[in-house]
């Protein structure tokens, strides 16, 4: 039993320093900058949609979206479901209708909950989250 | 969409108008009920140059020395006797210009208040001959139903609401804000204007990029990739010391990036190294 662990443990160390070992390769090989486009592709949707989804979970929202009777975890799916340029597009609009204001607070709130109760067929805010009934 | 061509006056090809009316109860932004942006010049386009006279009018009015010619001669195609959607944002970049397309009435108007002139991309055939052109939206007024344009000419045309709708979207709504890189368009999302710096970069604008990314870090002082795109471009002008002070502020907003930690690494190699 002992000298298995060695072994894995000898196992664990050989395979690191091949990790380290290749990493570094792989960095060398890539001694270049790496450019602003291909970082914005990879991140930005990305913090677009985080933005969001840190709002919904926020405890006051949760709280607003129970009392109006929908099922948070519904919100975040359909949240979800939405494209990057539509997640985009939402916050295009949120920033456009607060002026210019830095989104904070209560009127992110009210555009949260605007935003739940759209995709909820509940309210016709944005405009791409036409509900046919 | 990218395929087509506008050919000013000339008809080219067929698009179905199947443009619903404007009202102005579907807008969701708030603007004020007329708003005019003073200071574009009237250009006379010369043959089939709408698309370039457009530009050099949105350049000129930022304080650009730009002649139609210098534009046409990045963009116009003169097999195709105009100038195509995609060369009107490239044309815009090689200059050194932010450029973004917007698409829709929201933008449209909400630009036009914030003082930005906007390119916009119509069909003023009639019936089944399309006219295709690019004019330039200076202003507007919801009370009589007015849209004032640049369009070509060294009269300001005035086109009334519901018509310049309709031609407006059978060109789908395309337009196009060209703004000097220290401004800011006032409808687009922080994402496309981060393309539009990348953009720069690629087309080897790297001081228009500098300036655009350095707007945009006072405009979102949080996201570290306006930092980022910082660094770049001003490595890429062969400033190590400013892009190592660029990259250690995006390092800062976004400390477990590792493209971030990779071009420091880079850069401060190439200062000691």
């Amino acid at each position: 039993m002992g000298l298995m662990n060695i072994s894995k443990k000898g196992m664990a160390v050989v395979l690191s320093a091949q990790l380290v070992l290749a990493t570094q390769a792989v960095t060398m090989a890539e001694a270049e900058m790496l450019g602003t486009e291909a970082a914005i592709n990879k991140y930005a949707a990305l913090s677009n949609r985080t933005v969001l989804m840190d709002e919904l979970q926020r405890s006051d929202i949760q709280a607003e979206m129970i009392a109006m009777g929908v099922d948070p975890a519904e919100a975040a799916a359909r949240l979800n479901a939405l494209s990057d340029a539509e997640v985009a597009s939402i916050l295009t609009q949120m920033e456009a209708d607060s002026a210019g204001a830095d989104i904070l607070g209560t009127l992110f709130t009210i555009f949260v909950i605007l935003l739940v109760t759209d995709l909820l067929c509940f309210t016709r805010f944005f405009n791409f989250t036409r509900c046919v009934r | 969409m990218r395929a087509l061509r506008a050919f000013c006056l000339a008809a080219a090809t067929f698009l179905a108008a199947c443009a619903a009316p404007f009202d102005p109860e579907d807008l969701t932004v708030d603007v004020p009920a007329r708003s005019q942006v003073a200071g574009v010049p009237l250009i006379q386009q010369a043959d089939f140059y709408c698309g370039p006279a457009s530009i050099a009018m949105v350049m000129q009015w930022a304080g650009a020395e730009v002649t139609q010619a210098d534009v046409a001669a990045l963009s116009f195609n003169p097999g195709a006797e105009g100038t195509y959607l995609a060369d009107m944002l490239g044309a815009s970049r090689r200059l050194g210009q932010l450029a973004v397309t917007i698409d829709g009435f929201d933008q449209l108007l909400a630009e036009v208040d914030a003082g930005h002139p906007v390119i916009v991309f119509q069909n003023l055939g009639v019936g089944v001959f399309p006219v295709w052109h690019y004019g330039v939206v200076t202003g507007y007024d919801l009370g009589v139903e007015e849209v004032y344009l640049n369009s070509g000419q060294l009269d300001q045309m005035v086109m009334d609401l519901p018509a310049f709708a309709r031609t407006w979207a059978r060109g789908e709504n395309w337009g196009l804000v060209v703004l000097p890189p220290d401004r800011l368009p006032a409808s687009v999302a922080e994402a496309e204007v981060l393309r539009a710096g990348a953009a720069l970069e690629r087309v080897g604008q790297y001081a228009a990029a500098e300036a655009l990314y350095q707007t945009g870090a006072a405009r979102w002082p949080e996201n570290w990739l306006w930092p980022f795109g910082l660094g770049n471009a001003r490595y890429a002008r062969g400033d190590l010391r400013g892009a190592q002070s660029a990259l250690q502020q995006a390092r800062r907003l976004g400390p477990d990036v590792p493209e971030v930690r990779a071009n420091l690494a880079t850069v401060t190699r190439e200062i000691t190294g």
